[in-house]
């Protein structure tokens, strides 16, 4: 049986009188990989920024594992297992790749303020074990030999997946990545797709992609949901929304070309 | 009656003043997005430019005025060169121009000090004393002059700003500055023309200072209230830096003439923390949601 | 040069140092600007004073509580802290510059309302505060105001903080608490602030409120930068040299503050990053830098590898 970990029902965004995302309903089935796919100012983005607390909700529902988290602040959405990563990449830039995961692994530690300026017992276990898993979580994704380099030193291909790694730090329940394989090559994107079925199965996650790169979003999403100015278009299987009449002609259309 | 009137007459001639130094803050900060805190300075060395056009130039009073504010205006422009353009060219964040800012606010204060000394000096009287009875009020010969000369040069900036091809590009600039960049319009010329027009208002507004009370090198503290009134008003917009000054004026005036001159001062910065509390934006400023 | 000039130039060094050591972490760490710390300094002092002052025998003197010192520092720091507290709660959603100018706001406000209350001599100030800063009581706090501190940054409370710096919202995707820690920061640096003004009232014996103007705002913050953002040897050795050197530019007494001025100048466009730039003169600091330049010169050579391999296939 499956069970829907995210459920959005009816939800809209308004900036001033543009409505950027209007009465949009899906949902994200646990364990699964879903894709959110339109055209550039579909309101994808700003989707995301609705599920993870960055803009208020004008109006509908988000839920997350059968909890309402519309109006939570981002930190606490991010307390419960909803993260995500950025479409312009948005790392810790002048901390070290093992810093910036080391930063994200802050929610396994308990100790408070007066315990980290004495360097009580708790602080000193405690820091230990964020530094292991740390290290464990750079070796699993192959960032291990690049531990010292200053995040925005590293390759752009590795700056995507060290901010994956930043966000696995915070034993996501849900992972929502922008634009994973925007800027890289089919090779790479090759490399991302294989990467992200893996963190799925490794870490027991659910996955919502936005992405641009056709080949990406029908080789790996279990289910895909359209979106053209703000509203639903379509939503379905990869095979049955390829041969959608309306996913069609908002591709070809009205921005041909987006779809290849 | 008679004296609230007299004291609203006050107080929209120090605020139309406040008006001429708060659109140079607020210029400066709709197309750099920083508060530029040498702009205090600017109309220190304003006072001194006219002071020394009339007493050791012995220059008339239209010609020290005018002395005065183009010195300003150079000076102004010299600051940017020197103390922003390069963190201009590195996209240095905000924060850089702003300590930038003190750094030059800091140098000019201290050179007066050095070159001309600490001590407080005296305008030449220009404008008899005696005020104009205008029915039961009596009216400052000098304070009528500064509402009107202010108002005036207001006036010529928001034409300036609306009317001409480069006051297009500055509103343009300030709206989005990179893109203008990219349509071709010289971005680099028109944060010099801003420093200018800043410079130039700064100097006018830096005589009749020094005309109203005294001139001495610590007078930019003071127009750390015009700086209060736009961010009133709202930083980065110009009407909303005119509307802020002159509430502002007015309600200094009012809260001296009813209540203590002591809190003269200090209801500036309570209104500024207020302000800040209930619409960080001021009076005219966007609201906007941050774009993720 | 005699002892008692040096020692008095140390003196005020560390007593600078605490209070930059909070901006530091408010500054250099969590990334927010104040204007407005001579306040919190302002604060510590009368505070301070007031519990130590002994209690008013004549008319026109204005007593105190005649308390041991440790309780005017705890007392200052305290008050400093609850302060900020307020503060903090309406002026930590404010964005960029408005913070600063909320900080430059209360800072002069602090000032003003001083000058008004004349149970503590108003304007003219507050003599007769008994002189109870000691080279050793100013090294002391300092030693533990560096050690605290440094163990703060260290820990994830700390990180959060840089976090809070370096990416706000991915900060806040990742799970910190943004306004949280910008108040812990904002009240542990107020609480520095108040204590570097305990013991500063209690070295100089006499308080005033034109000696917490934003010019000394300015002064801390201008050290803070100089030495380094988000480095604590930094803060440490800005606070020493720009403390003492203008006290031993003396001779050049009225162009002194001239060179300060153009020199805060120059340091912002030409070096930055300070003399230290987020990093540490520590052992496990050194190991980081060292660790740093190593994985930048692999990542070089590999590009190279590749650039290389990449033109022959």
């Amino acid at each position: 049986m499956s069970v829907d970990i995210l459920e959005i029902k009816g939800l809209t965004k308004r900036f001033g009188g543009l409505a950027a995302v209007n009465d949009v309903s899906f949902s994200v089935r646990e364990g699964g990989i879903s894709g959110l796919i339109g055209p550039n100012g579909a309101g994808k983005t700003t989707i995301f920024n609705l599920i993870t607390g960055v803009y208020k909700v004008t109006s509908g529902e988000v839920a997350f594992a059968g909890k309402r988290i519309e109006n939570l602040e981002p930190y606490k959405i991010a307390d419960l297992g909803v993260t995500r990563t950025f479409q312009n990449i948005r790392l810790f830039k002048n901390l070290s790749v093992f810093d910036n995961v080391l930063t994200a692994c802050h929610m396994s530690a308990k100790y408070t303020i007066p315990e980290a300026i004495l360097r009580l017992p708790r602080f000193r276990r405690e820091e230990k074990l964020l530094a292991d898993k740390a290290r464990g979580l750079l070796e699993i994704m192959g960032l291990a030999d690049r531990m010292d380099v200053q995040a925005n030193n590293l390759p752009y291909g590795l700056q995507r997946r060290l901010e994956i790694v930043r966000a696995l730090a915070l034993d996501p329940k849900l992972l929502l990545l922008d634009e994973p394989a925007a800027g890289m090559n089919p090779d790479e994107t090759e490399q991302l797709m294989r990467l992200i079925m893996d963190i799925r199965d490794r870490f027991t996650l659910s996955v919502l992609v936005i992405e641009h790169h056709m080949d990406l979003v029908m080789g790996i999403c279990e289910h895909i949901v359209v979106l053209n100015f703000g509203q639903k278009l379509a939503e379905g299987t990869p095979d049955e929304v390829s041969v959608d009449p309306k996913v069609m002609e908002a591709y070809l259309g009205s921005s041909g070309g987006t779809a290849c | 009656m008679n004296q609230l009137l007299q004291q609203l007459v006050n107080g929209l001639s120090i605020g139309s003043v406040y008006a001429l130094m708060a659109v140079g803050y607020s210029l400066v900060y709709s197309i750099m997005n920083f508060s530029n805190f040498a702009h205090g300075g600017v109309i220190m060395l304003g006072a001194y430019f006219g002071f020394f056009g009339l007493t050791l130039l012995k220059l008339p009073f239209a010609a020290a005025f005018i002395l005065a504010s183009v010195g300003t205006a150079v000076l102004a422009t010299l600051i940017e060169r020197v103390a922003y353009k390069p963190l201009r060219d590195r996209k240095a964040p905000f924060l850089y121009f702003i300590i930038s800012a003190m750094g030059a606010s800091i140098l000019l204060e201290n050179v007066v000090i050095a070159t001309i000394g600490p001590t407080f000096r005296t305008y030449p009287e220009i404008f008899a004393r005696e005020p104009i009875a205008l029915g039961s009020l009596a009216i400052g010969r000098l304070d009528l002059i500064m509402f009107f000369v202010s108002a005036f040069c207001l006036a010529c900036l928001i034409l300036f700003i609306d009317k001409t091809r480069i006051g297009k590009a500055i509103q343009a600039s300030a709206y989005n500055m990179k893109a203008c960049a990219l349509m071709g319009v010289n971005t680099d010329l028109v944060v010099l023309i801003v420093f200018a027009l800043g410079g130039f208002l700064a100097g006018i507004a830096g005589v009749f200072f020094g005309m109203k009370y005294t001139v001495y090198p610590q007078i930019g503290n003071i127009t750390t209230k015009s700086f209060i009134a736009a961010v009133f008003g709202g930083l980065g917009s110009l009407p909303g830096a005119v509307i802020g000054s002159v509430l502002l004026g007015v309600i200094e005036t009012l809260v001296a003439g009813y209540l203590s001159s002591q809190f003269r001062d200090l209801i500036a910065f309570v209104i500024l923390i207020g302000v800040l509390i209930v619409r960080p934006t001021g009076i005219m400023g966007k609201t906007a949601e941050d774009k993720a | 040069m005699d002892m008692t000039y040096i020692q008095g130039i140390l003196m005020l060094a560390g007593i600078n140092l605490i209070a930059v050591l909070g901006l530091c972490l408010l500054t250099g760490f969590t990334g927010l600007f104040s204007f407005g710390h001579a306040g919190f300094m302002a604060i510590g002092a009368y505070i301070g004073a007031l519990m130590t002052v002994p209690p008013s025998t004549m008319p026109g003197s204005i007593g105190g509580l005649g308390l041991p010192f440790i309780f005017g520092i705890l007392a200052g720091g305290a008050a400093a802290g609850i302060v900020s507290w307020f503060i903090g709660r309406i002026t930590l959603n404010l964005k960029g510059d408005y913070f600063c100018i909320a900080t430059l706001g209360f800072g002069e406000a602090t000032r003003l309302i001083l000058n008004n209350v004349q149970t503590f001599g108003g304007a003219r100030g507050w003599p007769g505060v008994p002189q109870y800063s000691t080279v050793l009581t100013v090294f002391v706090v300092d030693v533990i105001a560096v050690l605290f501190l440094a163990n703060l940054v260290k820990s994830r409370h700390g990180r959060n903080m840089i976090a809070v710096r370096e990416e706000e919202l991915a900060a806040q995707i990742a799970g910190v608490d943004v306004f949280r820690y910008k108040m812990i920061a904002l009240i542990v640096s107020a609480v520095y602030a108040g204590v570097a003004g305990v013991l500063f009232g209690h070295y100089m014996t006499f308080i005033q409120p034109k000696m917490f103007s934003m010019t000394k705002s300015t002064e801390l913050t201008i050290i803070v930068i100089f030495g380094g953002l988000g480095s604590i040897s930094g803060s440490v050795l800005g606070a020493l040299v720009l403390t003492a050197l203008p006290e031993l530019l003396r001779a050049f007494d009225i162009w002194r503050l001239v060179f300060y001025g153009a020199a805060v100048i120059v340091i912002m466009i030409s070096r930055p990053k300070g003399l230290m730039g987020g990093m540490e003169l520590s052992p496990a600091g050194i190991r980081k830098i060292r660790a740093e330049r190593r994985a930048r010169l692999a990542l070089k050579e590999e590009a190279a590898r590749e650039a290389a391999s990449g033109g022959r296939s």
